[in-house]
């Protein structure tokens, strides 16, 4: 379980982008935060696994204070929770199957791992992640040659490989057109009921409809909404992101 | 490894390998670590064989049984790491390299290198604003029988000699009074063609002497031995000189006379830099037009042309503008004009190569859009491929301005103008004050220039 | 308007300046240019093969007067010796010509008594295809002795054995070599140095707090400090400190590399996406293994080509640092200049154009490579 409790982060430039935002999350949940770009979503799925130092407040996880954590404590919390990017935030230049290895590295052995040299164990784990998303057969290309699709699927592949409870989704379908976006969220949901907790930024509200077992809404820092996808009508969407703000559909489908 | 491949012989591959490094990882398919192996091999080998030090040979062989193992195991379906072979002829790469080029860190004394910097922390462009007191008396060498008498009278300050008149060796009392007190005073001989002498110790150094409280001085000095050097004939009688001298600073500061040659020789290198430049803009266009592939590959003249245009561009731009510059001191005589056509030929060379290359890059998506809406054949040019080329044009021109400035405070190593021309004297004299300065100016002028025209390639990129 | 007009004026007025300044006089250019005829011709026809050559002398009898000896069999192929006639009368005068011969080469042509003492007869010069013809007076010292002739004899060079490369050719290999390694060790040292120091001037690691920021400022300074000098700059201080050879040459070299390689590498660390980084650090892995499995990958495919390109920039100035005293191929081709021997100079020009150009081929394919 996962609890945040008056989480406020300013920047050191002055800008506020958190404040006093508290909310729990039940293992097991599909937690889905809406909000209008820098509303937040950004810094405070980052403050929970601490990629972002928060200015105040307290997380949470199991009873274990993150906030608090030493720096090899940290470590061992942050295995535990696979992130996902909108960006995808591949290195490039390595190949896929390096990619998906690199989310094992906080279980690596430091020194050997150094060496680029991983336990056959791993490399077994690695192809089993990329079968689970389907591109096996892309595992020593690049990851650059990949489509867009293809490589938040290694993404994925890449959180895998830490055997998270916990994974933190910041716009996983922001870069995807709609079709692809449903198929990597599928992913997330199969994880999901597999009893991985997945806690997913999303802009789009029929993907919100379709995924999120419970919502909350950030607005210029602030939590304006909590509750379950069903409470989230078209006004409820047009109050959060503004007026004159167009629901765009996700699908085509 | 995967065993897709059928399996070769053992024997074979070694064999192959054995006689031809290489050949057995062909026979067993693999062709591009078969050349890898036979060229690494083949470099280190010719490497090993030029030095001829006969330790060096332990690299190749290493490399020759390795490739033999390697092509064994091929065989057997297994791949050797390469990290043998390539560390040794790392090994016996740097160490014939080092060997070649005679490092020796034991020459790098550092004493010297504080008495090569000392001087230069105090480099020689300004220096204090003085006045100067001085004053002279005859002295005949050697003697005539009624030599003049030795004084001399000249706003207040007096000197005089004894006795009237000597030889080469012998000792003259000369004294002056009337100059400043207690300050620090030079006295020196100047033989009648004008050649100033110095009278210290073994005649290498100035003679320094303070004057008293109230301004007198008196010492002896010998006629020194070259006094007569330049006579030409040392028995008849001349009269010479001693003078006094003495500065004093008055405050302020004034440009020494090795700034002014550091200034003359920063001007030179900026006109040297931007005439060459200039220069070699008007000759590459029309050139880089030659040597561009997508516009003369239309028939074999042109394209015969092209390869020769290019060919050309290749050979001059690999030559240095330093082994130009010898060439054309040597038409043009000493000075920054061999400097600027030596620049010019090779940046006509660089620049010419870059402006074909934009040609070659240019998109003909808007030529054929600006032909479309049915302009001229001038138009087109004008709106469709002049603005594609001159934004690159103008950045390479300015990076080649760069390069020039720095080149062009080399050239005067071979005579080419430029600061160079001086630098190169100030080190064979060393004065390494003035070469101080002239490092100064050097990286103010770069610096400055570089700042600039990187600003200006930001806004044209 | 007025601003252009200022700008204009500013640049008339620069130009006229640096025109009188350079001394540029085009009229001297082209009328001077034949006193480059020489130096250019013996750099275009350089000193690469030798053979080796051996002295002969040929002769020819020649019986004075007629009938006092047996005249000469008529040779009509190789080096010879063919006067017009076959014997003469005392003091009458004839032609010999010699065939064959060594071309443009000064020629004596002697008589040769029987009692082996010489005389000389005549002097000329062979043409290009090695014939001369001379007139030769047939003196009465030259007479026949008791039925022995005197002959007409000639020393000419010939050829023996092959081609083979010259004394030049072999020290320009050499220096060439030298050359080679001077480059390759000064880049290899400057790439140790400038790797670790890049990072001091990346202004995304660095720049961090008042030292960081300090730290950053210092080694950008330096390297565009160091930058600002022609290698061959410096190697005139190294020069003057280490004593001239290749010692200071690549010192020189490495300093100035590590300049502008740690520029360059510090603009490539600067780049870097660090997305990768965050998404490293999110799972739990230390900084070391962060840096290696997010950096490296990032970097080192710009920094070999960056390397590579400057290994061919040094071969380059490694080329002209000797004549600065620097050592390599250019202490070798400042030398041969300084005496005058041009066609010697010409051989080390040709060799710097190939490896040059060989190099820039080189690394241009395998940056193409890279990308
Ligand atoms: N590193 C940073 N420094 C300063 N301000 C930041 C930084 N990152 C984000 N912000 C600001 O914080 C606010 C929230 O940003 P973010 O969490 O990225 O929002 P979202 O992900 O919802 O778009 C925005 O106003 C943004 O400009
Ligand atoms: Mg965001």
């Amino acid at each position: 379980m996962l609890r945040v409790e008056h989480l406020s982060k300013t920047y050191p430039n002055g800008t506020r982008a958190l404040t006093d935002v508290s909310f729990e999350v039940a293992d097991g949940e599909f937690l889905v935060v809406i909000g209008l770009s820098g509303s937040g979503k950004s810094t405070l799925l980052r403050c929970i696994n601490r990629l972002i130092d928060p200015t105040e407040g307290k997380i949470f996880w199991d009873n274990i204070d993150i906030t608090a954590a030493t720096p090899a404590d940290l470590r061992h919390i942050r295995r535990n929770i696979g992130m996902v990017f909108q960006q995808f935030n591949l290195v490039k230049r390595s190949s896929v199957m390096t990619n998906v290895l690199s989310g094992r590295l906080g279980y690596a052995n430091p020194w050997l791992s150094l060496l680029g040299i991983w336990p056959d164990e791993d490399k077994k784990r690695a192809i089993k992640a990329l079968e689970r998303v389907g591109i096996a057969d892309k595992a020593y290309n690049r990851a650059d040659a990949l489509s867009g699709g293809q490589q938040q699927r290694v993404g994925i592949a890449r959180a895998l490989m830490q055997e998270p409870k916990l994974i933190l989704a910041d716009e996983p379908v922001a870069s995807l057109d709609p079709v692809l976006s449903h198929s990597i969220l599928q992913y997330l949901e199969q994880l999901n009921k597999e009893g991985i907790t997945v806690i997913c930024s999303l802009h789009f509200l029929d993907l919100v409809h379709r995924y999120a077992t419970r919502v909350i809404a950030l607005k210029d820092g602030i939590k304006v909404f909590e509750g379950s996808a069903r409470e989230i009508d078209r006004a409820k969407f047009k109050e959060i992101y503004g007026e004159e703000a167009q629901e765009v559909r996700a699908t085509a489908l | 490894m995967t065993d897709n491949t059928t399996r070769r012989s053992p024997f074979l591959s070694g064999l192959f390998s054995a006689i031809v490094p290489g050949a057995g990882q062909l026979y067993n398919g693999q062709r591009y670590r078969a050349t890898a192996i036979l060229v690494g091999a083949l470099v280190v080998l010719g490497m090993v064989v030029w030095y001829g030090e006969p330790f060096w040979y332990i690299s190749p062989v290493i490399i020759w049984l390795w490739n033999i193992w390697d092509a064994v195991s091929l065989s057997a379906g297994r791949t050797r790491s390469i990290l043998a072979p390539v560390l040794f002829s790392l090994l016996a790469t740097y160490g014939i390299g080092w060997q070649v080029v005679q490092i020796n860190f034991k020459s790098a004394s550092i004493e010297r290198a504080v008495q090569i910097v000392r001087p230069m922390l105090r480099p020689d462009f300004v220096t204090l604003r003085t006045e100067k007191n001085s004053i002279w008396v005859p002295v005949q060498v050697p003697c005539a029988p009624n030599p003049p008498k030795a004084e001399n009278e000249i706003n207040g300050i007096k000197a005089f000699a004894t006795p009237n008149c000597a030889s080469v060796g012998e000792t003259v009392i000369v004294s002056a009074s009337g100059l400043w007190p207690d300050t620090e005073t030079q006295v020196w001989w100047q033989t009648p063609i004008g050649d100033p002498k110095m009278l210290g110790e073994n005649e290498a150094a100035m003679l320094v002497i303070k004057t008293d409280s109230s301004g007198s001085l008196t010492t002896t000095i010998r006629v020194p031995s070259t006094a007569l050097a330049a006579a030409p004939d040392p028995t008849l009688p001349f009269q010479h000189r001693v003078y006094f001298e003495q500065f004093r600073p008055i405050g302020g500061f004034v440009i020494s006379s090795n700034g002014r040659y550091v200034l003359q020789g920063m001007t030179e290198t900026l006109a040297l830099a931007l005439m060459a430049t200039t220069l070699s803009i008007f000759l590459a266009i029309p050139i880089s037009f030659l040597a561009a592939r997508n516009l003369m590959s239309a028939n074999p003249l042109t394209f015969g042309i092209y390869v020769v245009v290019r060919t050309i561009l290749n050979i001059v731009r690999s030559i240095e503008p330093l082994i130009v510059a010898i060439i054309f001191v040597v038409i043009v005589g000493l000075g920054p004009f061999a400097g600027v056509i030596a620049l010019a030929i090779h940046s006509v060379a660089a620049l010419a190569k870059l402006y074909s290359e934009v040609i070659e890059g240019i998109d003909p998506g808007p030529i054929e859009a600006v032909r479309a809406t049915g302009a001229t054949w001038v138009q087109t040019v004008r709106y469709g491929v002049v603005p594609q080329i001159v934004p690159p044009f103008t950045a390479f021109t300015i990076y080649r301005w760069d390069i020039n400035v720095r080149s062009s405070t080399i050239i005067g190593f071979v005579g080419g103008g430029g600061i160079g021309f001086f630098l190169i004297q100030w080190i064979q004299i060393n004065d390494l004050r003035a070469v101080s300065a002239a490092f100064i100016a050097i990286a103010v002028v770069v610096i400055v220039l570089d700042t600039i025209s990187a600003k200006v390639r930001e806004r044209l990129v | 308007m007025t601003r252009n007009a200022l700008i204009i004026a500013g640049l008339v007025v620069v130009y006229l300046a640096s025109y009188r300044v350079t001394q540029i006089d085009f009229v001297k250019l082209i009328s001077e240019a034949p006193k480059a005829q020489t130096i250019v011709r013996a750099f275009l026809t350089p000193d690469l093969f030798v053979r080796d050559f051996e002295t002969t002398t040929i002769r020819v009898p020649f019986p004075i007067p007629c009938g006092s000896a047996p005249e000469a069999d008529i040779v009509s192929s190789g080096p010879r010796l063919v006067p017009s006639v076959k014997c003469a009368a005392e003091k009458d005068k004839f032609t010999l010509e010699g065939f064959s011969l060594a071309p443009n080469a000064d020629i004596v042509v002697r008589w040769h008594f029987p009692d082996d003492r010489v005389l000389t007869a005549a002097r000329t010069q062979t043409d290009d295809k090695g014939h001369f013809s001379v007139a030769v007076d047939a003196k009465p010292i030259a007479k026949s002795i008791n039925g022995v002739p005197s002959q007409l004899e000639v020393d000419t060079n010939t050829a023996v054995g092959g081609w083979k490369a010259s004394q030049s050719l072999k020290d320009v290999m050499q220096e060439i070599f030298v050359t080679i390694f001077m480059a390759l060790l000064s880049t290899s040292a400057a790439t140790i140095i400038a790797a670790p120091l890049s990072f001091l001037a990346a202004s995304n690691i660095t720049k961090r707090g008042v030292f960081g920021a300090a730290v950053y400022y210092v080694t950008r300074s330096f390297f565009n400090l160091i930058r600002s000098y022609d290698p061959l700059v410096m190697a005139t201080v190294f020069g003057f400190w280490l004593g001239f050879g290749t010692f200071p040459g690549v010192l020189a070299l490495t300093v100035v590399t590590i300049a502008s390689l740690g520029k360059l590498f510090s603009e490539a660390v600067e780049n870097i996406d660090t997305g990768p980084i965050e998404a490293l650090t999110a799972t739990g892995s230390n900084r070391l293994q962060t840096v290696i499995y997010s950096v490296i990958p990032q970097i080192v495919p710009d920094f070999v080509s960056y390397i590579i390109y400057h290994w061919d920039i040094n071969v380059r100035i490694s080329t002209i640092i000797g004549f600065v005293g620097g050592g390599g191929i250019g202490f070798y081709l400042s030398q041969r200049i300084n005496g005058f021997e041009y066609n010697k100079a010409g051989t080390a020009i040709w060799a710097i154009v190939i490896v040059v150009w060989a190099m820039d081929f080189l690394s241009a394919e395998v940056r193409k490579r890279l990308t």
